[in-house]
Protein backbone atom coordinates (compact mmCIF):
# COMPACT_ATOMS: atom_id res chain seq x y z
CA UNK A 1 0.00 0.00 0.00
CA UNK A 2 1.34 3.44 -0.79
CA UNK A 3 1.70 6.44 1.44
CA UNK A 4 -1.36 8.20 0.13
CA UNK A 5 -3.56 5.17 0.86
CA UNK A 6 -1.99 4.83 4.29
CA UNK A 7 -2.70 8.45 5.17
CA UNK A 8 -6.24 8.07 3.88
CA UNK A 9 -6.74 4.95 5.96
CA UNK A 10 -5.40 6.61 9.08
CA UNK A 11 -7.90 9.42 8.60
CA UNK A 12 -10.69 6.87 8.08
CA UNK A 13 -9.81 5.03 11.28
CA UNK A 14 -9.86 8.25 13.30
CA UNK A 15 -13.22 9.17 11.79
CA UNK A 16 -14.67 5.75 12.48
CA UNK A 17 -13.56 5.91 16.10
CA UNK A 18 -15.20 9.30 16.42
CA UNK A 19 -18.43 8.64 14.64
CA UNK A 20 -19.44 5.07 15.39
CA UNK A 21 -20.61 3.48 18.62
CA UNK A 22 -18.27 0.52 18.52
CA UNK A 23 -18.03 -2.10 21.24
CA UNK A 24 -14.90 -1.35 23.26
CA UNK A 25 -13.14 -4.47 22.01
CA UNK A 26 -13.51 -3.34 18.41
CA UNK A 27 -12.60 0.20 19.27
CA UNK A 28 -9.35 -0.99 20.83
CA UNK A 29 -8.52 -3.21 17.87
CA UNK A 30 -9.17 -0.30 15.53
CA UNK A 31 -7.08 1.98 17.71
CA UNK A 32 -4.20 -0.49 17.62
CA UNK A 33 -4.25 -0.69 13.84
CA UNK A 34 -4.37 3.12 13.71
CA UNK A 35 -1.28 3.41 15.88
CA UNK A 36 0.70 0.89 13.88
CA UNK A 37 -0.33 2.67 10.68
CA UNK A 38 0.80 6.00 12.15
CA UNK A 39 4.14 4.47 13.08
CA UNK A 40 4.75 3.04 9.63
CA UNK A 41 3.83 6.35 7.98
CA UNK A 42 6.25 8.20 10.24
CA UNK A 43 8.98 5.73 9.41
CA UNK A 44 8.29 5.97 5.70
CA UNK A 45 8.36 9.76 5.77
CA UNK A 46 11.47 10.04 7.87
CA UNK A 47 13.52 7.39 6.15
CA UNK A 48 12.55 8.01 2.53
CA UNK A 49 15.34 8.91 0.15
CA UNK A 50 14.69 10.53 -3.19
CA UNK A 51 15.38 8.25 -6.15
CA UNK A 52 16.44 9.89 -9.41
CA UNK A 53 16.77 7.90 -12.61
CA UNK A 54 17.15 8.56 -16.30
CA UNK A 55 14.77 6.88 -18.71
CA UNK A 56 16.33 5.86 -22.00
CA UNK A 57 14.34 4.42 -24.87
CA UNK A 58 16.02 1.40 -26.40
CA UNK A 59 13.48 0.64 -29.07
CA UNK A 60 9.82 1.38 -29.48
CA UNK A 61 8.27 1.12 -26.03
CA UNK A 62 11.31 -0.58 -24.54
CA UNK A 63 12.95 1.47 -21.86
CA UNK A 64 15.93 1.14 -19.62
CA UNK A 65 16.12 3.04 -16.36
CA UNK A 66 19.51 4.12 -15.13
CA UNK A 67 20.24 5.61 -11.73
CA UNK A 68 21.33 9.23 -11.93
CA UNK A 69 23.76 10.59 -9.40
CA UNK A 70 23.70 14.35 -9.63
CA UNK A 71 26.37 14.86 -7.03
CA UNK A 72 29.10 12.97 -8.79
CA UNK A 73 28.98 14.44 -12.26
CA UNK B 1 19.38 93.28 -63.56
CA UNK B 2 21.54 91.10 -61.41
CA UNK B 3 22.81 88.04 -63.07
CA UNK B 4 21.65 84.88 -61.37
CA UNK B 5 24.11 82.24 -60.12
CA UNK B 6 23.85 79.22 -62.30
CA UNK B 7 24.94 75.99 -60.59
CA UNK B 8 26.68 73.29 -62.41
CA UNK B 9 25.14 69.87 -61.75
CA UNK B 10 28.14 68.91 -59.67
CA UNK B 11 27.91 72.07 -57.62
CA UNK B 12 24.24 71.52 -56.88
CA UNK B 13 24.75 67.91 -55.85
CA UNK B 14 27.62 68.91 -53.60
CA UNK B 15 25.50 71.65 -52.04
CA UNK B 16 22.66 69.19 -51.49
CA UNK B 17 25.05 66.65 -49.99
CA UNK B 18 26.49 69.20 -47.57
CA UNK B 19 23.01 70.35 -46.62
CA UNK B 20 21.91 66.79 -45.86
CA UNK B 21 25.04 65.74 -44.03
CA UNK B 22 25.32 68.86 -41.91
CA UNK B 23 21.63 69.61 -41.63
CA UNK B 24 20.56 66.17 -40.40
CA UNK B 25 23.74 64.57 -39.09
CA UNK B 26 24.04 61.00 -37.84
CA UNK B 27 20.62 59.43 -37.13
CA UNK B 28 19.03 56.14 -36.23
CA UNK B 29 16.39 54.67 -38.50
CA UNK B 30 14.29 51.54 -38.21
CA UNK B 31 12.92 49.63 -41.18
CA UNK B 32 12.58 46.36 -43.00
CA UNK B 33 15.39 45.22 -45.29
CA UNK B 34 14.46 44.57 -48.90
CA UNK B 35 16.26 44.43 -52.31
CA UNK B 36 19.41 43.20 -50.66
CA UNK B 37 22.54 42.91 -52.80
CA UNK B 38 25.92 41.76 -51.65
CA UNK B 39 28.35 43.29 -54.16
CA UNK B 40 31.58 41.46 -55.07
CA UNK B 41 33.41 44.38 -53.45
CA UNK B 42 31.88 43.28 -50.13
CA UNK B 43 29.61 46.31 -49.84
CA UNK B 44 26.03 45.69 -48.89
CA UNK B 45 23.30 47.51 -50.84
CA UNK B 46 19.72 47.37 -49.71
CA UNK B 47 16.53 49.31 -49.34
CA UNK B 48 14.96 50.13 -46.00
CA UNK B 49 11.22 50.42 -46.10
CA UNK B 50 8.15 50.82 -43.99
CA UNK B 51 4.50 50.69 -45.07
CA UNK B 52 4.60 53.79 -47.22
CA UNK B 53 8.15 54.80 -47.97
CA UNK B 54 11.57 53.57 -49.03
CA UNK B 55 15.18 54.57 -48.51
CA UNK B 56 18.29 53.39 -50.38
CA UNK B 57 21.02 52.29 -48.04
CA UNK B 58 24.54 51.04 -48.27
CA UNK B 59 26.90 49.54 -45.78
CA UNK B 60 30.50 49.62 -46.90
CA UNK B 61 32.79 46.71 -46.41
CA UNK B 62 35.16 48.76 -44.27
CA UNK B 63 32.31 49.16 -41.78
CA UNK B 64 31.24 45.54 -42.02
CA UNK B 65 34.56 44.21 -40.92
CA UNK B 66 34.36 46.17 -37.70
CA UNK B 67 31.20 44.41 -36.64
CA UNK B 68 30.47 40.92 -35.49
CA UNK B 69 29.25 38.76 -38.36
CA UNK B 70 25.51 38.81 -38.61
CA UNK B 71 22.89 37.59 -40.96
CA UNK B 72 20.80 40.26 -42.58
CA UNK B 73 18.16 38.88 -44.84
CA UNK B 74 15.32 40.38 -46.80
CA UNK B 75 12.47 40.82 -44.35
CA UNK B 76 14.69 41.41 -41.32
CA UNK B 77 13.67 44.38 -39.26
CA UNK B 78 16.79 46.38 -38.50
CA UNK B 79 17.86 49.37 -36.53
CA UNK B 80 20.50 51.33 -38.49
CA UNK B 81 22.64 54.26 -37.55
CA UNK B 82 24.15 56.34 -40.29
CA UNK B 83 24.26 59.51 -42.32
CA UNK B 84 21.97 60.68 -45.06
CA UNK B 85 23.99 61.81 -48.04
CA UNK B 86 23.95 62.28 -51.81
CA UNK B 87 25.73 59.93 -54.17
CA UNK B 88 26.90 62.65 -56.46
CA UNK B 89 27.73 60.69 -59.66
CA UNK B 90 24.08 59.63 -59.80
CA UNK B 91 22.46 62.51 -57.95
CA UNK B 92 20.66 60.06 -55.68
CA UNK B 93 20.41 60.39 -52.01
CA UNK B 94 21.16 57.44 -49.84
CA UNK B 95 21.74 56.36 -46.29
CA UNK B 96 25.26 55.31 -45.38
CA UNK B 97 25.01 52.83 -42.56
CA UNK B 98 27.64 52.63 -39.87
CA UNK B 99 25.82 50.45 -37.28
CA UNK B 100 23.30 47.80 -38.25
CA UNK B 101 21.37 45.78 -35.69
CA UNK B 102 18.76 43.18 -36.52
CA UNK B 103 15.78 43.56 -34.17
CA UNK B 104 15.72 39.81 -33.60
CA UNK B 105 14.20 40.02 -30.15
CA UNK B 106 11.50 42.32 -31.40
CA UNK B 107 10.61 39.98 -34.24
CA UNK B 108 10.65 37.04 -31.83
CA UNK B 109 8.38 38.93 -29.49
CA UNK B 110 5.89 39.64 -32.29
CA UNK B 111 5.85 36.01 -33.37
CA UNK B 112 5.30 35.05 -29.72
CA UNK B 113 2.36 37.42 -29.35
CA UNK B 114 0.82 36.17 -32.61
CA UNK B 115 1.10 32.52 -31.62
CA UNK B 116 -0.19 33.27 -28.15
CA UNK B 117 -3.26 35.00 -29.56
CA UNK B 118 -3.89 32.20 -32.03
CA UNK B 119 -3.62 29.37 -29.48
CA UNK B 120 -5.68 31.35 -26.99
CA UNK B 121 -8.45 31.69 -29.55
CA UNK B 122 -8.27 27.97 -30.24
CA UNK B 123 -8.82 27.29 -26.55
CA UNK B 124 -5.44 25.75 -25.72
CA UNK B 125 -5.13 27.94 -22.63
CA UNK B 126 -8.68 27.47 -21.38
CA UNK B 127 -9.14 26.86 -17.68
CA UNK B 128 -11.67 24.06 -18.31
CA UNK B 129 -9.00 22.02 -20.08
CA UNK B 130 -6.64 22.18 -17.09
CA UNK B 131 -6.15 19.05 -15.02
CA UNK B 132 -5.80 18.88 -11.25
CA UNK B 133 -2.46 17.77 -9.85
CA UNK B 134 -2.62 14.59 -7.76
CA UNK B 135 -2.31 15.31 -4.02
CA UNK B 136 0.47 12.79 -3.45
CA UNK B 137 2.36 11.65 -6.56
CA UNK B 138 4.52 8.53 -6.44
CA UNK B 139 6.34 8.98 -9.73
CA UNK B 140 7.24 12.32 -11.28
CA UNK B 141 8.58 12.66 -14.81
CA UNK B 142 10.81 15.61 -15.59
CA UNK B 143 11.68 16.87 -19.05
CA UNK B 144 14.80 19.01 -18.95
CA UNK B 145 18.52 18.95 -19.59
CA UNK B 146 20.51 16.45 -17.55
CA UNK B 147 23.21 19.11 -17.19
CA UNK B 148 21.11 22.10 -16.21
CA UNK B 149 20.59 23.85 -12.90
CA UNK B 150 16.84 23.21 -13.16
CA UNK B 151 17.23 19.47 -12.51
CA UNK B 152 19.37 20.13 -9.45
CA UNK B 153 16.91 22.68 -8.10
CA UNK B 154 14.01 20.25 -8.49
CA UNK B 155 16.05 17.47 -6.92
CA UNK B 156 17.01 19.46 -3.83
CA UNK B 157 13.45 20.68 -3.20
CA UNK B 158 12.02 17.16 -3.54
CA UNK B 159 14.75 15.68 -1.33
CA UNK B 160 13.92 18.15 1.43
CA UNK B 161 10.17 18.41 1.04
CA UNK B 162 8.97 14.97 -0.06
CA UNK B 163 11.69 12.41 -0.75
CA UNK B 164 9.09 9.66 -0.83
CA UNK B 165 8.90 9.95 -4.60
CA UNK B 166 10.61 8.64 -7.70
CA UNK B 167 11.93 11.25 -10.13
CA UNK B 168 12.41 10.05 -13.69
CA UNK B 169 14.39 12.20 -16.10
CA UNK B 170 13.51 12.31 -19.78
CA UNK B 171 16.55 14.25 -21.00
CA UNK B 172 16.27 16.85 -23.74
CA UNK B 173 18.13 19.86 -25.04
CA UNK B 174 16.41 22.97 -23.70
CA UNK B 175 17.89 25.55 -26.04
CA UNK B 176 19.20 25.77 -29.55
CA UNK B 177 17.89 24.69 -32.91
CA UNK B 178 17.14 21.07 -32.05
CA UNK B 179 15.47 21.88 -28.73
CA UNK B 180 11.81 22.13 -29.87
CA UNK B 181 12.07 18.76 -31.62
CA UNK B 182 13.94 17.15 -28.73
CA UNK B 183 11.41 18.44 -26.23
CA UNK B 184 8.56 16.94 -28.26
CA UNK B 185 10.42 13.65 -28.50
CA UNK B 186 11.07 13.62 -24.76
CA UNK B 187 7.37 14.26 -24.18
CA UNK B 188 6.49 11.37 -26.50
CA UNK B 189 8.93 9.13 -24.64
CA UNK B 190 7.45 10.11 -21.30
CA UNK B 191 3.92 9.39 -22.52
CA UNK B 192 4.74 6.01 -23.99
CA UNK B 193 6.78 5.12 -20.89
CA UNK B 194 3.81 6.06 -18.72
CA UNK B 195 1.47 3.89 -20.78
CA UNK B 196 3.71 0.90 -21.30
CA UNK B 197 6.00 0.70 -18.28
CA UNK B 198 5.08 2.74 -15.22
CA UNK B 199 2.45 5.43 -14.87
CA UNK B 200 3.74 8.96 -14.29
CA UNK B 201 1.56 10.94 -11.88
CA UNK B 202 2.93 14.35 -12.82
CA UNK B 203 5.18 15.76 -15.54
CA UNK B 204 7.44 18.76 -15.01
CA UNK B 205 8.72 20.61 -18.09
CA UNK B 206 11.43 23.00 -17.07
CA UNK B 207 14.66 24.89 -17.63
CA UNK B 208 16.49 27.65 -15.80
CA UNK B 209 16.76 31.28 -16.79
CA UNK B 210 18.27 32.49 -20.06
CA UNK B 211 17.92 35.00 -22.85
CA UNK B 212 14.74 35.27 -24.89
CA UNK B 213 16.46 33.23 -27.62
CA UNK B 214 17.42 30.55 -25.09
CA UNK B 215 13.83 30.19 -23.93
CA UNK B 216 12.39 30.27 -27.45
CA UNK B 217 12.19 26.47 -27.76
CA UNK B 218 9.33 26.54 -25.24
CA UNK B 219 7.34 28.80 -27.55
CA UNK B 220 7.20 26.19 -30.30
CA UNK B 221 3.72 25.69 -31.73
CA UNK B 222 3.98 21.94 -32.28
CA UNK B 223 5.27 21.53 -28.72
CA UNK B 224 2.33 23.58 -27.44
CA UNK B 225 -0.13 21.29 -29.20
CA UNK B 226 1.59 18.17 -27.91
CA UNK B 227 1.51 19.57 -24.36
CA UNK B 228 -2.16 20.39 -24.71
CA UNK B 229 -2.89 16.79 -25.69
CA UNK B 230 -0.80 15.40 -22.81
CA UNK B 231 -3.04 13.32 -20.51
CA UNK B 232 -0.61 13.52 -17.57
CA UNK B 233 -1.00 16.60 -15.33
CA UNK B 234 1.75 18.98 -16.39
CA UNK B 235 3.66 21.74 -14.63
CA UNK B 236 5.67 24.14 -16.77
CA UNK B 237 8.47 26.24 -15.29
CA UNK B 238 10.53 28.02 -17.90
CA UNK B 239 13.15 30.58 -16.90
CA UNK B 240 12.60 33.01 -14.07
CA UNK B 241 9.56 34.60 -12.48
CA UNK B 242 9.36 37.26 -15.21
CA UNK B 243 9.58 34.86 -18.15
CA UNK B 244 6.38 33.57 -19.68
CA UNK B 245 6.44 30.91 -22.39
CA UNK B 246 3.72 29.40 -24.55
CA UNK B 247 4.36 26.12 -22.70
CA UNK B 248 3.51 27.93 -19.44
CA UNK B 249 0.13 28.96 -20.81
CA UNK B 250 -0.76 25.50 -22.14
CA UNK B 251 0.38 23.57 -19.06
CA UNK B 252 -2.06 22.64 -16.30
CA UNK B 253 -0.02 24.73 -13.88
CA UNK B 254 2.69 27.33 -14.41
CA UNK B 255 5.45 27.66 -11.83
CA UNK B 256 7.68 30.75 -11.74
CA UNK B 257 10.88 28.71 -11.25
CA UNK B 258 12.03 25.06 -11.35
CA UNK B 259 12.13 24.98 -7.51
CA UNK B 260 8.57 26.30 -7.34
CA UNK B 261 7.48 23.55 -9.75
CA UNK B 262 8.89 20.94 -7.39
CA UNK B 263 7.09 22.52 -4.43
CA UNK B 264 3.86 22.52 -6.40
CA UNK B 265 4.23 18.85 -7.32
CA UNK B 266 4.50 17.34 -3.84
CA UNK B 267 3.07 17.89 -0.36
CA UNK B 268 5.23 18.96 2.56
CA UNK B 269 6.70 16.18 4.67
CA UNK B 270 6.51 18.18 7.91
CA UNK B 271 2.83 18.89 7.28
CA UNK B 272 2.17 15.19 6.75
CA UNK B 273 4.00 14.35 9.98
CA UNK B 274 1.89 16.98 11.75
CA UNK B 275 -1.22 15.35 10.36
CA UNK B 276 -0.11 11.94 11.65
CA UNK B 277 0.49 13.40 15.12
CA UNK B 278 -2.82 15.19 15.33
CA UNK B 279 -4.70 12.15 14.04
CA UNK B 280 -2.98 10.00 16.65
CA UNK B 281 -4.15 12.44 19.33
CA UNK B 282 -7.68 12.29 18.00
CA UNK B 283 -7.75 8.50 18.20
CA UNK B 284 -6.31 8.55 21.67
CA UNK B 285 -8.84 11.07 22.96
CA UNK B 286 -11.66 9.15 21.38
CA UNK B 287 -10.67 5.82 22.87
CA UNK B 288 -10.33 7.30 26.34
CA UNK B 289 -13.74 8.94 26.27
CA UNK B 290 -15.26 5.76 24.86
CA UNK B 291 -13.77 3.82 27.77
CA UNK B 292 -15.04 6.36 30.32
CA UNK B 293 -18.58 6.19 28.92
CA UNK B 294 -18.71 2.44 29.24
CA UNK B 295 -17.27 2.52 32.69
CA UNK B 296 -19.79 5.12 33.90
CA UNK B 297 -22.66 3.12 32.45
CA UNK B 298 -21.46 0.02 34.23
CA UNK B 299 -21.10 1.80 37.56
CA UNK B 300 -24.58 3.23 37.32
CA UNK B 301 -26.09 -0.13 36.50
CA UNK B 302 -24.18 -1.94 39.25
CA UNK B 303 -25.17 0.73 41.77
CA UNK B 304 -28.88 0.35 41.05
CA UNK B 305 -28.69 -3.43 41.50
CA UNK B 306 -26.78 -3.17 44.77
CA UNK B 307 -29.24 -0.69 46.22
CA UNK B 308 -32.21 -2.78 45.36
CA UNK B 309 -30.97 -6.11 46.53
CA UNK B 310 -31.35 -5.57 50.30
CA UNK B 311 -34.95 -4.50 49.76
CA UNK B 312 -35.91 -7.92 48.48
CA UNK B 313 -38.17 -9.88 50.66
CA UNK B 314 -37.31 -13.31 49.56
CA UNK B 315 -34.08 -14.32 51.08
CA UNK B 316 -33.43 -17.09 48.63
CA UNK B 317 -33.85 -14.69 45.76
CA UNK B 318 -31.81 -12.24 47.67
CA UNK B 319 -29.09 -14.74 48.19
CA UNK B 320 -29.14 -15.89 44.62
CA UNK B 321 -29.06 -12.39 43.46
CA UNK B 322 -26.17 -11.57 45.76
CA UNK B 323 -24.25 -14.54 44.57
CA UNK B 324 -25.00 -13.83 40.97
CA UNK B 325 -24.17 -10.21 41.36
CA UNK B 326 -20.84 -10.73 43.00
CA UNK B 327 -19.89 -13.25 40.32
CA UNK B 328 -20.92 -10.81 37.67
CA UNK B 329 -19.10 -8.04 39.44
CA UNK B 330 -15.96 -10.11 39.63
CA UNK B 331 -16.15 -10.99 35.95
CA UNK B 332 -16.96 -7.55 34.83
CA UNK B 333 -14.41 -5.91 37.05
CA UNK B 334 -11.61 -8.12 35.94
CA UNK B 335 -12.70 -7.66 32.34
CA UNK B 336 -12.55 -3.91 32.76
CA UNK B 337 -9.28 -4.02 34.55
CA UNK B 338 -7.78 -5.93 31.64
CA UNK B 339 -9.11 -3.42 29.18
CA UNK B 340 -8.05 -0.57 31.34
CA UNK B 341 -4.47 -1.73 31.59
CA UNK B 342 -4.41 -2.39 27.84
CA UNK B 343 -5.67 1.07 27.23
CA UNK B 344 -3.13 2.57 29.62
CA UNK B 345 -0.42 0.62 27.88
CA UNK B 346 -1.32 2.05 24.48
CA UNK B 347 -1.91 5.50 25.84
CA UNK B 348 1.54 5.48 27.32
CA UNK B 349 3.11 4.25 24.09
CA UNK B 350 1.29 6.94 22.22
CA UNK B 351 2.26 9.62 24.64
CA UNK B 352 5.90 8.65 24.51
CA UNK B 353 5.99 8.27 20.78
CA UNK B 354 4.66 11.70 20.09
CA UNK B 355 7.54 13.99 19.16
CA UNK B 356 5.38 17.06 19.76
CA UNK B 357 4.86 16.32 23.45
CA UNK B 358 8.27 17.47 24.71
CA UNK B 359 7.69 20.69 22.77
CA UNK B 360 4.69 21.56 24.95
CA UNK B 361 6.90 21.24 28.01
CA UNK B 362 9.34 23.80 26.71
CA UNK B 363 11.88 21.62 24.97
CA UNK B 364 12.51 22.38 21.34
CA UNK B 365 13.68 20.48 18.32
CA UNK B 366 16.29 22.01 16.07
CA UNK B 367 16.75 20.79 12.55
CA UNK B 368 19.13 21.78 9.82
CA UNK B 369 16.98 23.59 7.30
CA UNK B 370 18.99 22.25 4.40
CA UNK B 371 17.94 18.63 4.90
CA UNK B 372 15.44 18.68 7.79
CA UNK B 373 17.62 16.38 9.89
CA UNK B 374 17.57 16.95 13.66
CA UNK B 375 20.72 18.49 15.11
CA UNK B 376 22.07 16.20 17.79
CA UNK B 377 25.45 17.82 18.23
CA UNK B 378 27.12 21.13 17.55
CA UNK B 379 29.75 19.24 15.61
CA UNK B 380 29.18 19.66 11.91
CA UNK B 381 27.24 22.85 12.48
CA UNK B 382 28.86 25.96 11.05
CA UNK B 383 28.35 29.63 11.71
CA UNK B 384 26.12 31.25 9.14
CA UNK B 385 24.09 28.11 8.56
CA UNK B 386 20.29 28.35 8.63
CA UNK B 387 18.58 26.25 11.27
CA UNK B 388 14.96 25.72 12.11
CA UNK B 389 13.75 25.44 15.69
CA UNK B 390 10.39 23.76 16.25
CA UNK B 391 8.41 24.85 19.26
CA UNK B 392 4.98 23.73 20.39
CA UNK B 393 3.16 26.37 18.39
CA UNK B 394 5.39 27.15 15.45
CA UNK B 395 8.93 27.39 14.26
CA UNK B 396 11.82 29.82 14.31
CA UNK B 397 14.21 30.14 11.41
CA UNK B 398 17.62 31.35 12.57
CA UNK B 399 21.12 31.84 11.39
CA UNK B 400 23.87 30.31 13.51
CA UNK B 401 25.93 33.13 14.93
CA UNK B 402 28.52 31.10 16.72
CA UNK B 403 29.27 27.45 17.41
CA UNK B 404 30.60 26.88 20.92
CA UNK B 405 30.91 23.26 22.04
CA UNK B 406 30.81 22.50 25.77
CA UNK B 407 34.19 22.03 27.38
CA UNK B 408 34.55 18.48 28.56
Amino acid sequence: MNLEQNLKQLEDIAKKLESEELPLDEAITLFESGISLATSIRTALNEAKLRIETVIEQANNTFTIEPLDLDSD
Amino acid sequence: MESRHVFTVSELNTTARTALEQGIGPVWVQGEVTDLTKAPSGHLYFTLKDETSQLSAVRFKSRTSLLAPMTIEPGTIVLAQGMLTVYEPRGRYQFIVSILQPLGAGALQRAFEQLKRKLHEEGLFSQEAKQELPPIPQTIGIITSSQGAALRDVQSVLARRWPHVRLLLFPSAVQGESAPRELRQALDRALSFSTSTEPLDVLILTRGGGSAEDLAAFNDEALARALFACPIPLISAVGHEIDFSIADFVADRRAPTPSAAAEMAVPDRSEALGFVSSTTHRMQRQLLSRWREDFDAFRLHAGVCLLRSPQRRFETYEQRLDLGLSATLRNVTSHWQRKKSLSRHWTEILRLSDPALPLTRGYSLTVRQEDGRPLRSVAGCVAGEIIETRLADGRLISRVKEVSPDES
